[in-house]
């Protein structure tokens, strides 16, 4: 482990690393903050205070039932936002959890219904195992593409999220369409339901919440998940080596580690975290598969993700928040005249606030850093500088930003 | 098989080709220019709404809030509103990868995310409901191509009752070769997508024609969405857009980013949605699910970019920030 580990850094010190945590955190705030000055311009123009608006959304959140339904809706954003993750540490991008999530759930499906012999937990046990399988699969195809042939994983993982959708249209309309149906009852295409071993049972009545909300052990199982992930990525072998891959491809190949199968592992285990993500939905939710299932949380999962930049806890708080602001529509509809559609605008702003505040911190941070090197770097930079510097002189001569271009 | 079946699904298929066509015509401005946009299905959705929320302000009469221009400036209008917007939101795509370097499929992401939710959210505002608006919204009349649509044995019906939209996408192919190929302008776009460093060495700025190539996206695929609501479907719809923004990002990558092979794409492309419409009970085909069919451009296009049939190659410098420069 010590090889791989020398490829990436030395150890930093304390007090770079509280810059480095403090850093994601203080910008994620910086987002927050201007995302909820944005929506509160949005909301005067609806002749709505945005405290009332505001206070609205947490009062839904975070009283009665409200906590509840934020970790249903929280809970497979959590693994979705995780599986997104585990391939960016290596910088690769998944766009594909949303295939890989629609799959899952055929497989899953099929096992719920052709496996009920099984006692209770096993039965679960076996639906999750074939959901993760499922995602596998379906994200096998882009990872050994990538490795194979070099073909980018983004455009794979879309075209496979576009063959999943038809994929999961046509199961639920040729071999898992319902059978139970009563000849001349009006019946929206689903499949059959579940029997109660494929289940999984409410977690919410411990904590006095009702069980419309849905809250289930799932929440438990993504939160072990999470740490699991966590631990892999800082703790154990392939964690180092996804970050070496993802940070210094060239290092790492030095370093002896192989970088397509660290790609292609990566990729399994996403598919396979992929595969958790419609399980809310199935087994929680609804009990059988609908044929107009819950579609986007891939997609949803990736802006999670961005959130909670990356990392297995911030992924937790993230989905959190997420969920807190989705179950805002409610509050909205009920208790102001705004429409319930300023939650996703509200969502939209922060995520884009995310992004672009990140990237600006990542590059004040990166120069602070570099200034901060040693001597050769410092003569490095200053070649940079003079290069930039007569760059700028040629074409741009009065330019605030280049500067920061150069950091 | 009777023919009128293939001459009907030959016009749905140029309806699709007119969608493929243009929105992976604007992907190609974008990324000959070196900025990858997958946020093409998010700009052909902000398309569709406002492009049917812009044909009825502008053909309803004044006391009914519009601006009373009737016809044909109404459902014009709307194609003209859906394109600017396409832009604007574009502008965003731009400004983030452009000005402030955030990863090119990061910000794409994000822009097919806000898409979704800007469109229910404009919904609820222009049409006091989330996800469609009327229907029976007023469109262009409808032009019969001549001589072709007088072809025998039903296949006429192809090419007649087209949009004529329609005939500017079909046309699209000369402006687009010529201003990629031809001018001055089109050779540094170009230059800007495959070595912007070399473009900077020249005293050609890059940002800029970078911007324009991105804005030129967004009004393309803008008004690719604002045809599909205000000239296909007669109004907007909440997931009208059926993945078409993906399909014409297959279209554009297996086209390898030349204008006249993204027509091939597309026709191609357009003729397999077209198929499980009115092609289902042909023979051979009835032997496929119809949901299999829909799946073949994104099978095409995998098999293409694994490089198991010839290999694509995208702008080199697509998808990188370009660090040289300032951010102007």
């Amino acid at each position: 482990m010590s090889d791989t580990g020398d490829v990436i850094a030395a150890r930093p010190s304390v007090g770079q690393r509280l810059e480095n945590s403090i850093g994601p955190l203080l910008s994620l705030l910086v987002a927050l903050a201007i995302a909820l000055v944005a929506g509160g311009a949005i909301i005067i123009g609806y002749g709505e205070s945005p405290a009332v608006v505001y206070g609205a959304i947490l009062d839904f959140a975070l009283t009665g039932d409200g906590p509840g339904y934020v970790l249903a809706i929280a809970t497979p954003l959590i693994f979705s936002a995780l599986a997104v993750a585990i391939c960016f540490k290596a910088g690769m991008f998944n766009i594909g959890v949303e295939g890989q999530y629609l799959v899952a759930m055929v497989t899953a499906t099929w096992a719920a219904l052709n496996l009920g012999f099984l006692p209770g937990p096993a039965h679960v046990a076996v639906i999750l195992l074939f959901a993760m399988i499922g995602g596998m699969i379906w994200a096998a195809v882009p990872g050994v593409l990538k490795v194979t042939t070099g073909a980018h994983e983004v455009v794979i993982t879309i075209m496979m999220n576009g063959i999943a959708i038809s994929f999961v249209n046509w199961a639920v309309n040729n071999p898992l369409k319902f059978t139970e149906a009563a000849a001349g009852t009006n019946v929206d295409l689903r499949s059959d339901r579940f029997p109660d071993t494929a289940l999984i049972g409410d977690l919410g009545g411990l904590f006095g919440y009702r069980s419309a909300a849905k809250m289930s052990w799932l929440l438990i199982l993504a939160i072990v998940v999470a740490l699991i992930v966590w631990l892999l990525m800082k703790r154990l072998r392939l964690g180092y080596e996804a970050r070496a891959v993802g940070s210094a491809p060239g290092s790492a190949r030095a370093g002896g580690v192989s970088i397509g199968a660290v790609q292609i592992k990566l990729f399994l285990i996403s598919g396979a975290l992929a595969g958790f993500v419609g399980m809310q939905q199935l087994l929680a939710d609804k009990g059988y598969l609908p044929g107009n299932y819950l579609a986007q949380l891939g997609f949803t999962g990736i802006a999670v993700a961005f959130l909670g930049q990356n990392n297995a806890i911030g992924i937790i708080f993230a989905a959190v928040l997420w969920g807190v602001l989705s179950r805002g529509e409610s509050a909205l509809q009920i208790r102001t005249d705004v429409p319930r559609e300023f939650v996703i605008i509200l969502q939209g702003i922060l995520i884009l606030a995310v992004v672009i505040v990140y990237q600006i911190a990542k590059r004040r941070l990166a120069r602070r850093q570099l200034q901060r090197a040693g001597a050769e770097e410092r003569a490095l930079e200053a070649a940079a500088a003079v290069a930039a510097g007569t760059a700028a002189t040629v074409s741009e001569p009065d330019n605030g930003t280049s500067d920061e271009a150069n950091a | 098989m009777p023919l009128t079946d293939l001459g009907a699904a030959l016009g749905i298929a140029l309806t699709y080709f007119t969608i493929i066509y243009l929105t992976g015509l604007g992907g190609l401005f974008s990324e000959r220019s070196g900025i990858v946009n997958i946020g093409l299905e998010g700009l052909m959705i902000i398309g569709t709404v406002t492009g049917s929320w812009g044909t009825f302000f502008f053909t309803s009469s004044p006391e009914a809030g519009g601006m009373g221009w009737g016809m044909p400036w109404g459902p014009i209008m709307g194609l003209a509103v859906g394109a600017g917007c396409g832009a604007l939101l574009a502008g965003v795509h731009a400004l983030a990868t452009i000005t402030f370097r955030v990863d090119h499929i990061v910000s794409g992401v994000v822009i097919n995310l806000v898409a979704v939710g800007l469109a229910r959210f404009l919904s609820q505002i222009f049409f006091g409901q989330a996800t469609q608006s009327d229907p029976g919204q007023p469109h262009l009349s409808t032009l019969d191509l001549p001589l072709l649509s007088d072809l025998p044995l039903g296949l006429g019906r192809a090419f007649s009752n087209l949009s004529p939209v329609v005939l500017v996408a079909l046309l699209m192919v000369v402006p687009t070769t010529f201003a990629l190929y031809r001018t001055r302008w089109g050779l540094r776009l170009r230059s800007c997508g495959e070595n912007p460093d070399a473009t900077r060495s020249l005293g050609v700025r890059v940002a800029p024609l970078r911007y324009q190539g991105v804005l030129l996206s967004g009004t393309l695929a803008g008004l690719s969405g604002a045809f599909l609501s205000v000239e296909v479907q007669y109004n907007w719809r909440e997931g009208q857009t059926l993945g078409l923004g993906f399909i014409s990002l297959a279209a554009l990558i297996l086209s390898n980013w030349s204008p006249i092979r993204l027509m091939g794409a597309a026709a191609l492309f357009g003729f397999a949605q077209a198929i499980p419409l009115r092609l289902a009970d042909a023979p051979v085909i009835n032997l496929l699910p119809p949901q299999f069919i829909r799946m073949t451009p994104f099978v095409v296009t995998i098999i293409a970019i694994a490089g198991f049939v010839g290999k694509v190659r995208p702008p080199a410098a697509a998808g990188k920030a370009y660090e040289g420069g300032g951010a102007t």
